[in-house]
């Protein structure tokens, strides 16, 4: 199990203005999610862990360890991070060498590799599709494919930035899947996302950011509860919440699960 | 704030007065030396140029475009200085590389002429709305398929530096090298290359059908969204200017008849 601390951490792009504007916490390995509204600092905060962008002032410690001095190509073997566009990454011909990219470059041998790549593809239900090339699949496939390159990679710590973004029912229930696996081995799993449903339903900790700042952290339910720290991020409940809300209930549900075992009662 | 557009807002006279009296300056920055013919205008100018653009608050944003032509400048005036044909007078020598008078005198005079037409150019492009340019072109007459090549060439330039960014950024995260020896960045080359490529094309076929579903290619005259608003300065610019560009046309012909 991974731990990730953040102490006083601070960045910015320009002189003028702070991004990440100190922050202390620690991730564990309950599945996380980072929710905020667009320029929050979310993806800088990714950026900061992955050590494409250095602090300005404190640090990220990796198990006990500063990230300072650890190269982008070392932190590569610890954080898997899938980025928003797969647009982004994919140059290979056919999806299994895609896949195998990334365990090949951080020193994987060629069957360890393409043992990894072809798990990964399956969690993803992407099995069958090795020698296709990714550009004739369409984008929401296309993610699924740059998941699978990371997954592979069989890191301790795995980042989505906005994973459900272009993604059918079928691919967000894939999605949980995979979160909901990931969690069960044991790896840390966090995520960033706009997509209030896809939090409420598989991650166990939620984080809210607003300018650069933490303001709320919390078992997702709690977090959800806090209706003026949701308006001071400009984010709304998950619909199932702002139903049992609507109704006046007592009580409050996250999942259309709970909410349905509530009603059967 | 992240802009990705070469032009900014910095609300000076620059950024008000209209793209046509720019236009002007560019084009009397450009031939007021090249009819004069002497080496002093075209400093001149440079110094005019980069005045403005101090005063337009946009300076710092010209050095990246010097950077760049400061590394082809660079070749012109060591290969002028050594190989010009009409070299005569030896200046100096690196080793066995002897430079000379006469060829450093011609790059010198080229340099001078690109320096002068980039530095009138930021002028016009670091400081006018891309969207404001297009309309003074199309209103005097140009296709707006003109106007639009014109404007998307500025607009791509600096997005394809986002996303060539982005793309080293999702490579290095999956452990590639992008840094250190010619080998290295060899090998980084594809895994850089071919998303830079397939996203420009993905954002091309983009772009085409969002100009085709707004009525682009419609043949009807179109409608602009903004009054074209010419100030009492524009006036004074756009009557001051082509009188300057005539005057040193005069005197030219009055060099040749003395
Ligand atoms: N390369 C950059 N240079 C300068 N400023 C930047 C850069 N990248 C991001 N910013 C600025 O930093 C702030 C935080 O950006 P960030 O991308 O971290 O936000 P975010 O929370 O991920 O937003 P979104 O939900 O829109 O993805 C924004 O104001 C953004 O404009
Ligand atoms: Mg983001």
């Amino acid at each position: 199990m991974a731990i990730i601390e953040l102490k006083d951490l601070h960045f910015s792009y320009t002189a003028e203005e702070e991004v990440i504007n100190g922050m202390n916490f620690i991730i564990d390995d309950r599945s996380t999610a980072i929710i905020g509204q667009n320029g929050a600092g979310k993806t800088t905060f990714a950026k900061l862990l992955k050590g494409l962008l250095k602090p300005t002032k404190g640090e990220i410690l990796l198990n006990g360890r500063s990230t300072k001095d650890m190269t982008v190509a070392m932190l590569a073997k610890k954080v898997g991070m899938v980025f928003q566009n797969p647009n982004d990454q994919i140059f290979k011909y056919q999806v299994l060498d895609e896949v195998m990219f990334g365990p090949l470059q951080i020193g994987m041998d060629k069957a360890a590799a393409r043992r990894n790549a072809e798990e990964a593809l399956e969690s993803v239900a992407l099995s069958g599709l090795e020698t296709t090339n990714p550009y004739d699949l369409g984008l929401s496939v296309r993610k699924l494919v740059a998941v699978a390159s990371i997954l592979a990679m069989d890191t301790e710590i795995i980042l989505f930035d906005e994973p459900t973004i272009a993604q059918d029912y079928a691919g967000k229930e894939r999605l949980k899947e995979i979160v909901r696996k990931l969690r069960s081995q044991g790896k840390t799993v966090i995520t960033i996302t706009h997509d209030m449903n896809f939090v409420a339903d598989v991650f166990e900790r939620t984080i809210v950011f607003a300018s650069g700042k933490k303001i709320a952290d919390d078992d997702t339910k709690s977090v959800f509860l806090k209706k003026d720290i949701l308006e001071r991020a400009y984010l709304e409940q998950p619909d199932v919440m702002k139903i049992s809300t609507e109704l006046g209930w007592q009580e409050s549900f996250l999942t259309i699960d709970e909410f349905v075992g509530a009603i059967k009662r | 704030m992240k802009t990705i557009s070469l032009y900014v807002d910095k609300g000076t006279i620059l950024n008000k007065i209209a793209p046509e009296s720019k236009i002007w300056y560019v084009i009397a920055a450009i031939s007021i030396p090249a009819l004069m013919g002497i080496r002093w205008a075209g400093i001149g100018m440079i110094a005019v140029s980069a005045v403005l653009l101090l005063y337009g608050k946009v300076l710092r944003r010209t050095l990246p475009f010097l950077g760049v032509s400061g590394f082809v400048l660079l070749t012109v005036l060591i290969i002028q200085g050594m190989f010009w044909w009409g070299n005569e007078t030896p200046l100096f020598a690196l080793g066995p590389a002897v430079f000379y008078v006469e060829g450093l005198r011609y790059a010198l005079g080229i340099l001078i002429n690109i320096i002068n037409i980039l530095m009138s150019f930021c002028v016009l492009i670091l400081t006018t709305k891309p969207s404001d340019m297009m309309e003074n072109f199309v209103r005097r007459g140009f296709s707006p398929r003109f106007g639009y090549v014109f404007i998307s060439v500025f607009q791509i330039i600096p997005q394809m530096t986002d996303t060539m960014s982005t793309i080293t950024d999702a490579q290095r995260s999956r452990g590639m090298e992008t840094e250190g020896s010619l080998a290295v960045r060899i090998k980084a080359f594809i895994p850089l290359i071919v998303p830079v490529i397939m996203s420009s094309l993905i954002n091309t076929k983009e772009r085409a059908l969002a100009l085709e579903v707004r009525g682009f290619n419609s043949r009807k005259k179109k409608t602009f969204l903004n009054e074209e608003v010419k100030t009492a300065a524009d006036r004074y610019i756009q009557i001051a200017l082509p009188v300057l560009i005539l005057a040193a046309a005069i005197w030219r012909i009055t060099q040749w008849l003395a």
